[in-house]
């Protein structure tokens, strides 16, 4: 997705990963995570990039990557050194930690994955739910407010 | 089930991606897709390590980065847009506005 010169590419490129992600999650028993990820992330914020993309003119990117010529060279000498600092994190052998809890998968198969997270964030995460909704409402009103256009 | 590392490693993978193209794009929509990636990274370590640890926090997190994402996203791009109208371009390397 960062290599391809067209931002519409990197959309549907972008699109294809998140569609990868949404198996993953299957993958690890989280299906309601796994259809929210198709339906919020896949369809709705892309349709958002893809239509930004649309509505501004933006042919002229080509040039624009390769204007500074040492960008790309430290970019990966960045990249590489994040990527093996991880690597190197992830196989020191002291990842898993945590306390474990008690929702195993067995039991979380059994009563069902969207039943057990419904529960959970009705009780224990109510507040936070609710902050979320109004973070949502306030985001909707500042995107309208930016985007439109001057009266007059 | 993979194991726990591979999973990792995917995530590490897709943040990697995400900060090379916050640090080598010019074009500002293309680095708040690539911040979406490296949310999504963060999102992929949270369910494995849920999933793992038998716990169901992770992908409550998880339930929240997508909502702030979304707000996130709405609000990055009506500001691009904005950005577009009185510049005429998208490239960071025009938004030197605060430079001295």
């Amino acid at each position: 997705m960062v290599v391809l010169p067209s931002p519409l590419y990197c959309v549907l490129s972008l699109i294809a990963a998140f569609l990868g992600l949404a198996g993953l999650y299957l993958s690890l028993g989280a299906e309601f995570l796994a259809v929210v990820q198709v339906v919020v992330y896949a369809g709705a914020i892309m349709v958002l990039f893809l239509f930004v993309v649309m509505l501004l003119d933006l042919r002229r990117d080509e040039h624009i990557l390769l204007r500074l010529p040492a960008q790309k060279f430290f970019g990966a000498m960045a990249g590489m050194g994040i990527f093996s600092l991880l690597l190197k994190v992830i196989y020191s052998g002291s990842v898993l930690t945590g306390a474990k809890g008690n929702y195993s998968a067995e039991r979380v198969s059994e009563i069902g994955n969207t039943q057990i997270l419904g529960k959970i964030l009705f009780t224990d995460y109510l507040f936070p739910f609710q902050a979320m909704g109004v973070l949502l409402f306030v985001g909707v009103i500042g995107a309208v407010v930016l985007a439109r256009r001057r009266a007059g | 089930m993979a194991p726990l590392e591979h999973y990792l490693v995917v995530s590490a993978l897709l943040f990697t991606i995400g900060v090379v193209g916050v640090v080598v794009r010019r074009n500002a929509i293309v680095v708040v897709m690539s911040i979406e990636i490296m949310l999504n990274a963060g999102n992929l370590a949270f369910v494995t390590f849920a999933r793992f640890l038998n716990s169901m926090d992770g992908q409550l997190i998880v339930f929240f980065v997508m909502g702030v994402a979304a707000a996130e996203a709405a609000v990055g791009l009506a500001i691009l847009i904005l950005i577009y109208r009185n510049r005429e371009s998208t490239d960071v390397d025009d938004l030197n506005l605060l430079k001295l």
